[in-house]
């Protein structure tokens, strides 16, 4: 599905400003990287469950 | 002289210590050796002093200067030698915990650094290739005092300092310590091969537990699990697997695995192992390294692997500055363990190691240390100028295990291992005592010495819910309040003023800072105040003791550069207490307090006035009682630099 959505001007300057620091190529690139990063947020519901397993090695907690 | 004496004459020997000004601007000398000995109190080194166990500190202080010295609010390591790295105080570099926490979620973070994913992948077949990859980056702020001894040409080489993972850009030579993660970006994780039925059914915190199954030909099949292998487009763990060829008429196995052959002896740890992870075949793959550990054969086999640690003469990720310096060592003196927390205190406190067994890893964790140091020193004897600072892990971590074995009081305590373990401590300490008098005759009179420790060590045997505390005077709104249940889950955002997170840390649900906050700016410092004064207030129903003996506002001692990500309150607890592991990562318990019934049995989470550091120098000193921040000040001014303005401290020669 192909969606067109309207930035105001401020979210459009950010935009050009994350474009230019993280060198994507387009304003498409960007969206569809942080989308697919939020989605990757909302996937992976064993976040937590990695956290804790990070974690579960320093001994100062069971 | 009784403890509470000690600490507040400021030691034995460094009141009475005239002031010698050096002069500023010109250096003092030109080589200055650093000990760290981590959780080194000063209250015992006196006592072994005293009974004249430890002739070479004893000496030194004779020579120089023997105190106790302020550490940070809160003491803890990484805080602390944050503190001794920066030369300023936890708002100018900030770290502020071992976990700080993210506002937006409320979740526990690692508060040393953060590994950011890589990003824009493109997929080809299985796999998928970042165009950018992703990467650690360390969060401690600012300019490491080496930086400064950098700039005027003086070389310094920084031995595992804590709060130092990644290492900091640096020409200097600096390996990462505490806070360098296993080869999976976890603390450790270890895993045990178990012919006990019951025992492989058990479900361990930081730990992979398999049955191991002996066949008719005594061999038994392994696998180690890899790092998650992220190039597949369905992510999952590299698995290594090994043959494990039991003996048990000669008490001995061998351990095939990817070609290679070990061959160990029960109750014995093999070599460093080295193994190839491969993300693709042939192409890509991550060199990681364990220690198999034979702890039983015959009746029951038992086989401990360690978790995997980073090589360091192929790191997966920089651990060193310059990067070939890991190798250097790893070349020099051989593999070594890379983890920040070296000992398996995790081990221990599930029950797969006896404490026996611990006491074994925890000597040879120190031995590897020793002749590490031995190699670091040689090299700095050759040198014309320059720094060495080396830091030891194994006192701290031997003492929050073997507290209990000494502490009649502790809920803990067993008298049949206090009466065949209850010597470790004091050996240690003996130990430590042997490797500053081996530096003392190899450097001679003409360069002067530091030894410093970051924090004391207190008895932890009651543990407090603060989160429990919250929720019942009513700070933290549960939406259901059973046991085990997590503010994650359980929170109502909406209506919770505080929580709390960390080992020390206490936050307000500050609007504009958390994402569903509603304390408002205007209610904020009443707030603080009014729970300041609650949280001094309590204490243990058992005996009436007080179990915080200071509730410290953050504004009121932390500089402003980065005080944004300090907790709002840090809770100086009692000696004796300690937040509940629950708390910490934000669960809710039955009781407010309770027993600490584990080996992990001793803490410095506390009040700092409660567990000062300990300093001892071979020149007398200015300050009766330093601070953990005038450390870099004053290893500049001897080389000649004046204090930077980043750094609050004083130099105290």
């Amino acid at each position: 599905m192909a969606s067109k959505v309207k930035l105001s001007k401020e979210a459009d300057q950010k935009a050009e400003a994350i474009i230019a620091f993280h060198g994507y190529s387009s304003l498409e690139e960007l969206v569809e990287d942080l989308i697919g990063k939020e989605y990757e947020k909302i996937k992976s519901g064993d976040d937590k469950e990695e956290l804790a397993n990070k974690l579960s090695g320093l001994g100062y907690i069971s | 002289m009784k403890r509470r004496e000690f600490i507040i004459s400021g030691g034995t020997l460094a009141a009475a210590a005239p002031f010698m000004n050096f002069g500023a601007g010109k250096p003092l000398g030109k080589k200055l050796l650093v000990l760290g000995f981590d959780g080194m109190d000063p209250g015992k080194v006196d006592q072994l002093m005293r009974r004249g166990e430890l002739p070479n500190m004893q000496r030194l202080g004779q020579r120089g200067a023997f105190t106790m010295m302020r550490s940070t609010i809160p003491p803890q390591s990484p805080v602390a030698w944050g503190s001794f790295i920066s030369g300023s105080d936890p708002g100018t570099y900030g770290i502020y915990d071992f976990l700080h926490r993210d506002p937006e979620t409320y979740l526990p973070m690692f508060a040393q650094s953060e590994t950011t994913p890589s990003r824009m992948l493109v997929g080809l077949g299985k796999y998928r290739f970042p165009l950018k990859p992703g990467k650690v980056v360390l969060k401690r702020e600012g300019p490491a005092f080496w930086d400064h001894l950098q700039e005027r040409g003086i070389p310094a080489t920084i031995f595992k300092v804590p709060t130092n993972y990644p290492p900091s850009d640096s020409q200097q030579r600096t390996l990462g310590g505490m806070g360098t993660p296993d080869i999976q970006g976890t603390y450790g994780i270890y895993s045990l091969f178990t012919s006990d039925e019951h025992e492989s059914q058990s479900e361990l915190s930081a730990a992979n537990v398999y049955y191991a199954y002996i066949d008719e030909n005594n061999v038994m099949e392994g696998q180690i699990d890899g790092p998650k292998n992220d190039l597949l487009k369905e992510s999952e763990p590299v698995i290594v697997p090994f043959r494990v060829h039991v003996d048990n008429r000669h008490r001995t196995a061998r351990i095939d695995i990817q070609g290679k052959e070990i061959l160990i002896a029960e109750k014995e740890y093999s070599d460093w192992v080295e193994i190839e992870f491969s993300l693709i075949s042939g192409l890509a793959g991550i060199t990681g390294m364990v220690k198999f550990y034979l702890m039983e054969m015959g009746e029951r086999f038992r086989l401990y692997v360690s978790p995997i640690h980073i090589s360091p003469r192929r790191p997966a990720v920089p651990i060193s500055t310059p990067a070939n310096y890991s190798r250097e060592l790893a070349d020099r003196v051989g593999l070594f363990h890379t983890i920040g927390l070296p000992a398996d205190t995790k081990a221990l406190s599930n029950g797969t190691f006896s404490m026996e067994n611990f006491i074994v890893q925890s000597l040879s964790v120190f031995e590897e240390s020793r002749r590490l140091f031995d190699y670091e020193l040689k090299r700095f004897l050759g040198q014309k100028e320059g720094l060495l600072f080396f830091y030891f892990s194994s006192l701290d971590q031997g003492q929050h295990m073997f507290w209990a074995l000494n502490d009649r009081q502790h809920p803990f305590f067993h008298p049949e291992e206090n009466r065949k373990f209850g010597f470790i401590t004091d050996e240690m300490y003996r130990k430590f005592d042997r490797v500053l008098g081996k530096a003392l005759q190899a450097v001679g009179p003409d360069v002067p010495v530091m030894l410093m420790s970051d924090h004391g060590f207190a008895p932890f045997r009651r543990e407090v819910n603060i989160n429990n505390w919250l929720a019942r005077e009513g700070y933290l709104k549960l939406t259901y309040s059973d046991p085990g249940a997590s503010i994650f889950d359980a929170a109502d955002w909406s209506s919770t003023k505080a929580y709390a997170l960390g080992l020390n840390g206490f936050y307000l649900n500050l609007a504009g800072r958390e994402s569903q906050g509603i304390v408002s700016a205007g209610e904020r410092r009443r707030l603080l105040e009014e729970i300041k004064g609650k949280l001094e207030a309590m204490v243990d129903p058992q005996d009436g003791a007080r179990l915080i003996t200071c509730a410290y506002i953050s504004e009121d001692h932390f500089s402003k550069d980065f005080l944004h990500r300090a907790p709002d309150i840090i809770l100086g607890f009692n000696r004796g207490y300690r937040i509940s592991d629950d708390s910490a990562l934000g669960t809710i318990s039955r009781d407010l307090v309770s027993d600490n019934m584990g080996w992990w049995s001793g803490d410095h989470c506390v009040d700092p006035l409660k567990v000062p550091a300990s300093f001892l120098s071979s020149f007398k000193i200015g300050k009766p009682v330093p601070d953990m921040q005038d450390m870099a000040p004053t290893i500049l001014k001897y080389f000649g630099i004046d204090t930077p303005p980043t750094m609050k401290g004083k130099a105290i020669i």
